[in-house]
């Protein structure tokens, strides 16, 4: 079993393995920064890994406004003309604060954490976080190779009948 | 498209291009309305003070299970507003398939062509092109007196032969045949 993902057009596989590493790095991280939830994502908004308490959290839906977030950002480095990236992305709240920070080009690592959590534990973290993410993501991209095909006819006829159903389409 | 096979799911990314006040934002509010709230997420809008789309209007969807994968899909819509162009960009980033909302009144041709070329020009910039990849016209704006007929309208808008659907999204005409087109495509280009 794997999660495939491709980036200018270079698939990228997650093994089991892999998929478990990044599972305990961001427990890890929990663990040792006292944040409340913790996101790997990907720069199109797709979740991959999460972590902590997601109660009452749409978590696709936060993952795209945070990517979208983090892409406007790119856009205004760029436009400042900023040779390096904006590295990270801080919104402080009442009651919980989120901190956003980009792993290499195609990922971000998303943070929600307690007011009372020290912001410079969740920075000092973070990065320790994301360089060990990006080392297992470099890994990753050297191995990565051919994946499975997930979909086929059969599957698209099943669909069409899934979408008939649910859209209250008469099929045709 | 994400695969992601712990959960057993297919991701699909779908956006909705066209000219500003062209009914993207209305296809997404007719899904959101009409669909079973067990199965689609809230809709986020980033709206300006005056309720147009500042960034992008969302909405993920799901589906039962397909030989025991679970489909989704994220719906995605851009802002039409010509200063909103970089904002486009960000959000057409990787889309599997766009839904093409085009206006309906002879009045916004030109406007529907120019998004149409600015649709192009920022999958070049993703290294695509409309020849090549998933997307489907909407033709919108049908109920309105002053609507060009589909003959003038494929002429001059739909020179590639891509699908394409008649709509009045604000009565929910049209709208879920175009989607359901949409992912069809999506879902075709990516069994290839």
């Amino acid at each position: 079993m794997d999660i495939q993902q491709r980036h200018n057009g270079k698939r990228v596989v997650f093994s089991e393995a892999s998929f478990q590493k990044i599972r305990l790095l961001i427990r890890d991280f929990l663990l040792r920064s006292r944040a409340s939830m913790c996101i790997f994502a990907d720069v199109n908004g797709y979740p991959i890994a999460y972590g902590g308490d997601s109660r009452g959290v749409q978590i696709s839906s936060l993952t795209a406004l945070a990517a979208g977030s983090f892409s406007a950002t790119l856009e205004m480095a760029r436009w400042l003309g900023e040779e390096q990236r904006f590295r990270f992305i801080y919104h402080e709240g009442a009651h919980r604060n989120l901190y956003l920070s980009n792993i290499g080009d195609n990922y971000l690592m998303i943070v929600l954490f307690d007011k009372s959590v020290p912001l410079g534990i969740i920075r000092l973290l973070t990065r320790q976080t994301t360089d060990r993410l990006n080392e297992l993501l470099n890994d990753l991209r050297r191995k990565s190779d051919q994946a499975t095909q997930l979909l086929d006819l059969e599957f698209r006829d099943l669909l069409d009948k899934e979408l008939d159903r649910t859209f209250g389409l008469n099929r045709s | 498209m994400h695969v992601d096979a712990f959960k057993r799911e297919v991701i699909f990314k779908i956006v909705y291009f066209g000219p500003g006040l062209s009914g993207k934002t209305t296809n997404l509010e007719v899904i959101y309305k009409n669909l079973d709230p067990q199965i689609r997420s809230d809709l986020i809008s980033l709206k300006t003070s005056e309720e147009r789309t500042l960034y992008f209007d969302f909405l993920e969807m799901e589906l039962g299970r397909i030989k025991g994968r679970k489909p989704r899909f994220h719906l995605y819509t851009i802002p039409g507003q010509p200063q909103y162009g970089w904002s486009r960009q960000i959000v057409l980033r990787g889309a599997d398939a766009v839904v093409f909302v085009a206006d309906s009144q002879p009045m916004r041709m030109d406007d529907n062509l120019t998004s149409l070329m600015d649709l192009e020009i920022k999958l070049i910039r993703l290294r695509k092109t409309l020849a090549r990849f998933p997307w489907v016209m909407q033709y919108n704006k049908r109920d309105l007196p002053q609507a060009e007929s589909i003959e003038v309208l494929e002429r001059k808008l739909n020179f590639l032969h891509t699908p394409f659907y008649e709509a009045v999204a604000t009565k929910g005409i049209g709208v879920f045949e175009t989607l359901k087109c949409a992912i069809q495509m999506a879902v075709q280009k990516a069994t290839l």
